[in-house]
């Protein structure tokens, strides 16, 4: 976690890594984040992305997010956004891809896909 | 044909219809109608074979009956009866034929014209010019050439005549109204349009000044000025000419210029009305006089003074409540000696209404007066609007109540937030790092202007996005620069402004791109596109650097 409390932590349950975000996601930072759910899709075919302490991101945030999503439907693996913020949603569906990400409200949802 | 020889009186009806046929088309065809009557007057004389004729009309300047044309020995010309005097008097009155078979024993008779003249009046014939509006003159013959006396086939050929006589005149009286009618119309018009062009121009943005005349007429007794004063001071005034029309519009004209002239150099409200007072004394000398208010506003200071010739009580309005500042002298052109005292205060925000008694004269649907009080109610329901939408819905209420004098309303008052207000002003370094800060910022300026808290937050990530763009594209990522920005509220308009000193960036090549469109990169243009109302890319004015300004409007209660 570095000063502004923005973190970003990677955690497996079995096949499953879920990507913990922290904090505000922007172009300060959004690379590691970006770097991050793409090494996660690197290592497994199962990868959500947890958003629920997300207090602002920005469109390279976003854009992180739909280079992960579009990375994982190439390869046929499975890729989500869980227990997504008030803050993230909102700017999901300004960019219009509140529909276009699975969303789940927890990660054993996630898991079960 | 086996056609019967005419007889007498066949033969009479025929030169009846054949005279009254002439007579028809030289009146119908008439360009000038006097000269015809004219002629017309001795062909009838001579048709009714009657020694004299004569056409009356009624003046309608006077009511009387005048001898417009004649024919006969003796001139009448210009003679005036009262409807109801003498024969042809009567014969309008009664809208009816008389027949005098003896004039020598007959009351109607006027016996004076005879008297003077030695004319002898034996028998007269008088028929009426009839028209639906009654009667409109009369026709009249004197004194058979054979010395008979006019009987009732007479008075019939000569009720015949009249007849088109009556139609031909009444016509051509219609339509020298008409004229005259379009020519007063045109001529106000154009009175009216030169003394609306004596009112001030009204001057757009930032002016504390307004002012609205309605008259009531086409033309009014009313005007309102406001100009510059050499000492930085705007001066302004309201009047009021006494009585209605053309001579007070004319008066107005003058009184207008001479309170111009007089308020550019007055050193206070009360000299200015003082001087003119004394001025008007000399020119007023025919009961007529001016209510008029002056004042004086010095802007930077927020004080006005205010003097008032007999004009109705200004109006203090602070949205709640009202003070009313009375007359401080008598009304101008009164008594050359008279004091004027005045009223000095600090406006602040306050509106200062000066309105003229046509505004309070209004008629209510079924009350007497909208009186001070009724316009009390008005301002105070439209209190809470800036003040020209004010001033159109005062207006318009007034417009809808009836108006019976002319009115004026001048309105003084600062426009509230017309300066915009400055909410943030920040320099940061063009670094990714700061913008976290810069948010933090920006989200407490908006908060502190309750900003509900989704607008704040899609305000703060336009305004983020935007940075990041001057980040990455303007500056290329360079280090070293910086970004201003500028948060204004310009009433419930909130501007944003970023400024940079990077290399000039084409306007036409920032195009947001389709947001349906799934891709990670170029999210920031639409984002700052859906969530501003307007923005736009321009030059510095310093040539160095660009400026994004983006605007976006509060609603009151704004929801996605």
């Amino acid at each position: 976690m570095n000063r502004n409390g923005n973190e970003c932590v990677r955690e497996s349950l079995g096949d499953y890594v879920l990507v913990r975000v922290r904090g505000e996601v922007d172009l300060s930072w959004s690379q590691q984040v970006r770097r991050a759910i793409l090494d996660a899709l690197g290592e497994t075919g199962k990868v959500g992305v947890d958003l629920s302490e997300v207090s602002y991101i920005d469109s390279s945030g976003i854009a992180a997010l739909v280079e992960g999503f579009q990375n994982a439907r190439g390869k046929g693996q499975q890729f989500g956004l869980v227990a997504v913020s008030g803050a993230v949603l909102a700017v999901l569906r300004l960019a219009r891809l509140d529909r276009v990400f699975p969303l789940f409200p927890d990660v054993e949802s996630a898991r079960a896909g | 044909m086996n056609a019967a020889p005419p007889n007498a009186a066949f033969a009479g009806e025929r030169r009846a219809l054949g005279f009254l046929a002439e007579l028809s088309r030289g009146l119908a065809l008439s360009l000038d109608l006097d000269q015809t009557l004219r002629l017309a007057v001795t062909r009838i004389a001579e048709f009714m074979q009657a020694e004299a004729a004569s056409l009356f009309l009624i003046d309608p300047a006077s009511g009387l009956l005048e001898c417009r044309n004649c024919a006969g020995p003796v001139d009448i010309a210009g003679l005036k009866l009262a409807v109801g005097q003498g024969v042809v008097g009567r014969c309008v009155a009664e809208n009816a034929t008389q027949i005098v078979r003896d004039a020598r024993s007959d009351a109607r008779v006027n016996a004076r014209v005879d008297a003077e003249t030695g004319f002898v009046t034996r028998s007269i014939l008088c028929a009426p010019l009839a028209t639906a509006q009654g009667a409109i003159g009369a026709l009249e013959v004197i004194n058979r050439r054979d010395g008979g006396l006019f009987d009732e086939a007479d008075a019939e050929l000569l009720g015949l005549i009249a007849a088109p006589a009556a139609l031909a005149i009444h016509n051509a009286q219609l339509a020298a109204g008409l004229l005259e009618q379009q020519r007063i119309k045109r001529e106000l018009a154009l009175a009216r349009r030169m003394q609306k062009s004596l009112l001030p121009r009204r001057r757009r943005g930032d002016f504390p000044l307004l002012g609205v005349n309605l008259p009531a007429h086409e033309i009014s007794g009313d005007f309102y000025d406001y100009f510059d004063r050499a000492d930085g001071r705007l001066g302004f005034v309201i009047g009021d000419v006494s009585g209605k029309g053309l001579d007070a519009a004319f008066l107005m004209v003058r009184v207008g210029s001479l309170l111009r002239s007089a308020g550019k150099h007055a050193a206070s409200p009360a000299r200015w009305l003082a001087e003119v007072n004394a001025e008007l004394c000399g020119l007023l000398t025919d009961g007529r006089f001016v209510c008029a208010a002056v004042g004086m506003y010095d802007r930077a200071g927020g004080r006005v003074g205010v003097a008032s010739a007999g004009f109705p009580p200004a109006l203090l309005h602070d949205g709640a409540r009202f003070e009313e500042l009375a007359a401080t002298g008598p009304p101008l052109g009164i008594l050359a000696e008279a004091d004027y005292a005045e009223h000095e205060l600090e406006l602040g925000a306050r509106a200062l209404y000066l309105f003229s008694d046509g505004a309070t004269d209004v008629r209510a649907a079924a009350a007497d007066r909208l009186g001070s009080q009724g316009l009390r109610e008005l301002i105070a329901r439209h209190a809470a609007l800036a003040p020209e939408p004010r001033l159109r819905a005062l207006l318009g209420e007034l417009k809808r109540l009836r108006l019976v004098d002319d009115t004026t309303l001048l309105l003084l008052q600062e426009p509230a937030g017309s300066a915009a207000q400055t909410l943030l002003d920040l320099v940061f370094p063009a670094r990714a790092e700061q913008m976290r800060t810069v948010r933090a910022a920006l989200r407490a300026a908006l908060d502190a202007e309750e900003v509900a808290p989704e607008l704040r937050d899609r305000l703060v990530l336009a305004v983020d996005e935007a940075c990041t763009n001057i980040i990455r594209h303007a500056y290329c990522g360079g280090e070293g620069e910086t970004i201003a920005l500028h948060l204004a509220r310009e009433q419930d308009m909130l501007v944003f402004e970023l400024r940079d000193s990077a290399p000039p960036v084409d306007p036409g090549k920032l195009k947001p791109r389709d947001l349906a469109e799934c891709r990670p990169g170029g999210l920031g243009l639409p984002f700052i596109d859906a969530l501003m109302d307007e923005w736009q890319v321009s030059p510095a004015a310093d040539g160095k650097g660009n400026v994004l300004c983006m605007r976006k409007r509060l609603v009151v209660g704004e929801h996605e």
